[in-house]
């Protein structure tokens, strides 16, 4: 069963606190929503798990691997994939081939019709079959999108953390992102989505996990993080007195969703 | 014929030329255009390599031809300075290696040889010609100099493996500058700007099928030059189709993504770094022996820019593009020495040549980014994309499904 165990993460760029003591375990298959407001560590917790950024203290075990020292590319390997939040997909390379690189750096052959027919069911999956000699750079955004998706179905790692998956994306383009989220899932694979549109989280996820300013404040259903009043007030703004100077701090605040 | 197979057919028929050209061209001006060739073939490896270098990789690296002089400099100094003698001279620095000698000759620097002689010399003298002392091979400074370029090759790669875009460029501009300056300070050693001068190729002359050629000769290194060529474009051909090509493109185009999905960004930054540098320094030691004598201007900074322009010209991402563009640019740039007259006023192309290669340069960078041969070879070789994106797209159309109409389709595109 998959195991991911996030034990008092921090992470300090210079005097910003990012990260305050996060700590929650994923277990099995499941299908956690990360939210927060703007600015609330979301894209630094993602980072630190996927190895692009170190952390200043705290542990990561997945499948009883500890991988917060490693390298990102272990981590891929370790079986933990990710996407970005601004889409980046290899524009000067095809989409077969944009495909080809995680199956390949987990040491696949690209040597006979493996990995291609791999990579051809795939893009089948995603509708995008043909498309499969195109430039990535000749995509749409959604296109864009969906190809980063299916590069992860490639490395086909045990959690897939998604940052931002449904932003900018035509409603016909996130059925085909709801679909693949639902069918990777089955597949027994664990997930993590980070986005600021509700109505997807809630309709997607039986946990939520909310972090505001580096805190992990909310670890639970949907149905009880909604009635959270700590959640509304960090997600929705209150007139409560944060600052002990008797005045509202939302200009303190990063923007919100 | 399928499209495809135009530019395989056409490399067959450029390889093809190249082999039998210095058997049918007889004209009066021949060591001339063989040389050209031999330094077109130079430009091309130090281009193509450059290409994968910067091209595939997206490492834009100004330091390959200081690279290049490393092992230009490597294989000069071996010859320059180690021996192997029969018997010891008893003043130079000298090793005993079953039953000869190596001998290291001290360093006079460009003092006049009949004022200052080195060890070596003197012993000699004192031999009177009794005694036969041989240079290093010219094998050994080859693979000497190429291994030095791979070393330093691996160290530039190590070092700037956190550098990107600007900061890389002016890091290798950097180190391509320290060792010019180093190599044009140190006199003592290197000679400075009055050069080392270094064996030729085939010194004692070469017997091939028979037939003698002297040193002076250009046919063997004609044919060394052409086949170290194809030799680095094979390796280069291998290394595009491999996972190492792969990878390398993925780096250029996102480190961080690449890294994401488990690709090793550190050890493919600094394989190219090897593999390229390796490249330019074994085409700088044969280029050194051929012409028999290397300088620091062989280094310099405009020599880079030469490279640099030749690969963007012809099409910095396709590295047989840049070497065909290589041999190209240097056949018209010696071309263009011509000086002609408009009206009476005598136009001196052995100045304006440049001023017209720079406005080549700044045309193709503004109109034609891809180079203007890359281009060309995607013609051939993708043509059949557009097709096959917009068959589906009208499958996916009402009445996509008609399995006759969506059959002619594929008819027609067959």
């Amino acid at each position: 069963m998959i195991e991911l165990a996030v034990s008092r993460l921090n992470k300090r760029f210079g005097g910003n606190h990012v990260l305050k003591d996060v700590s929650f375990e994923v277990n099995g298959a499941e299908m956690i929503g990360l939210i927060g407001p703007n600015g609330a560590g979301k894209t630094t917790l993602t980072n630190v798990l996927d190895g692009a950024v170190k952390p200043n203290s705290g542990t990561v075990y997945l499948n009883g691997t500890r991988i917060d020292q490693l390298p990102s590319f272990e981590v891929a390997k370790v079986g933990l994939g990710r996407t970005f939040q601004i889409t980046r997909s290899f524009r000067r390379m095809t989409v077969l081939e944009n495909l080809y690189v995680p199956a390949l750096a987990l040491g696949k052959s690209h040597k006979g019709d493996a990995v291609k027919e791999q990579a051809m069911e795939v893009l089948e999956f995603l509708t995008m079959a043909h498309l499969r000699n195109e430039y990535a750079r000749a995509l749409s955004g959604g296109q864009q999108k969906l190809l980063e998706l299916g590069r992860l179905l490639m490395l086909d790692p045990d959690i897939i953390i998604l940052d931002e998956p449904f932003a900018g994306v035509h409603p016909k383009l996130m059925e085909v992102i709801y679909e693949y989220i639902r069918r990777v899932n089955e597949r027994g694979k664990a997930m993590i989505i980070i986005s600021h549109q509700m109505d997807s989280i809630f309709a997607l996820c039986k946990r939520l996990l909310v972090l505001d300013y580096g805190d992990l404040i909310a670890d639970d259903t949907p149905e009880n993080v909604k009635n959270d009043p700590v959640v509304i007030e960090a997600y929705l703004g209150t007139t409560e007195d944060r600052t002990g100077t008797g005045e509202r701090d939302d200009e303190m605040r990063p923007s919100r969703a | 014929m399928n499209k495809q197979r135009v530019p395989q057919l056409l490399g067959v028929l450029i390889v093809a030329f190249f082999v039998a050209f210095p058997f049918v061209y007889s004209a009066g001006n021949y060591d001339y255009i063989m040389h050209i060739c031999i330094i077109g073939f130079f430009y091309a490896i130090l281009a193509s390599s450059w290409s994968m270098l910067a091209g595939y990789a997206g490492q834009f690296s100004f330091g390959h031809m200081a690279f290049m002089g490393l092992g230009a400099y490597t294989t000069a100094l071996l010859c320059h300075y180690f021996f192997i003698s029969p018997e010891p001279t008893g003043i130079c620095t000298e090793f005993a290696i079953g039953g000869q000698y190596l001998i290291i000759k001290n360093a006079v620097g460009v003092t006049s040889t009949t004022l200052t002689q080195d060890c070596l010399a003197q012993a000699m003298e004192k031999w009177n010609g009794t005694v036969a002392v041989t240079r290093m091979p010219v094998w050994l400074g080859v693979i000497l100099g190429t291994l030095v370029g791979g070393i330093f090759g691996l160290l530039i790669g190590l070092l700037v493996l956190r550098l990107r875009a600007a900061y890389l460029a002016l890091f290798t501009l950097g180190f391509s500058e320290i060792l010019r300056a180093t190599i044009s300070a140190e006199i003592q050693i290197t000679r400075g700007q009055a050069g080392l001068e270094l064996p030729s190729l085939f010194e004692n002359g070469i017997t091939i099928a028979g037939h003698f050629f002297s040193k002076t000769d250009k046919i063997p290194p004609y044919f060394v030059m052409l086949f170290l060529l194809l030799g680095c474009l094979a390796v280069l051909y291998w290394l595009s189709q491999s996972r190492f090509g792969l990878f390398v493109r993925a780096l250029r185009e996102d480190q961080d993504a690449a890294a994401a999905l488990g690709v090793n960004t550190t050890r493919y930054k600094v394989m190219v770094f090897v593999v390229t540098s390796s490249m330019a320094a074994l085409a700088g030691t044969v280029y050194a022996h051929y012409v028999t004598i290397i300088t620091p201007n062989n280094l310099m900074i405009l020599q880079m820019s030469l490279v640099v322009a030749m690969a963007v010209i012809a099409g910095v991402e396709n590295f047989i593009a840049a070497a065909i563009g290589a041999i190209l640019i240097e056949f018209i740039l010696e071309m263009l020495r011509t000086s002609f007259s408009i009206g009476g006023v005598t136009i001196d192309m052995t100045l304006w040549r440049l001023v017209f290669f720079g406005v080549v340069l700044m045309l193709t960078l503004r109109f034609a980014r891809n180079g203007l041969l890359a281009p060309l070879i995607d013609y051939f070789m993708r043509g059949h994309v557009a097709a096959e994106t917009v068959v589906r797209r009208e499958d996916d159309a009402p009445g996509g499904d008609d399995p006759e109409a969506s059959a002619d389709r594929q008819g027609v595109q067959a």
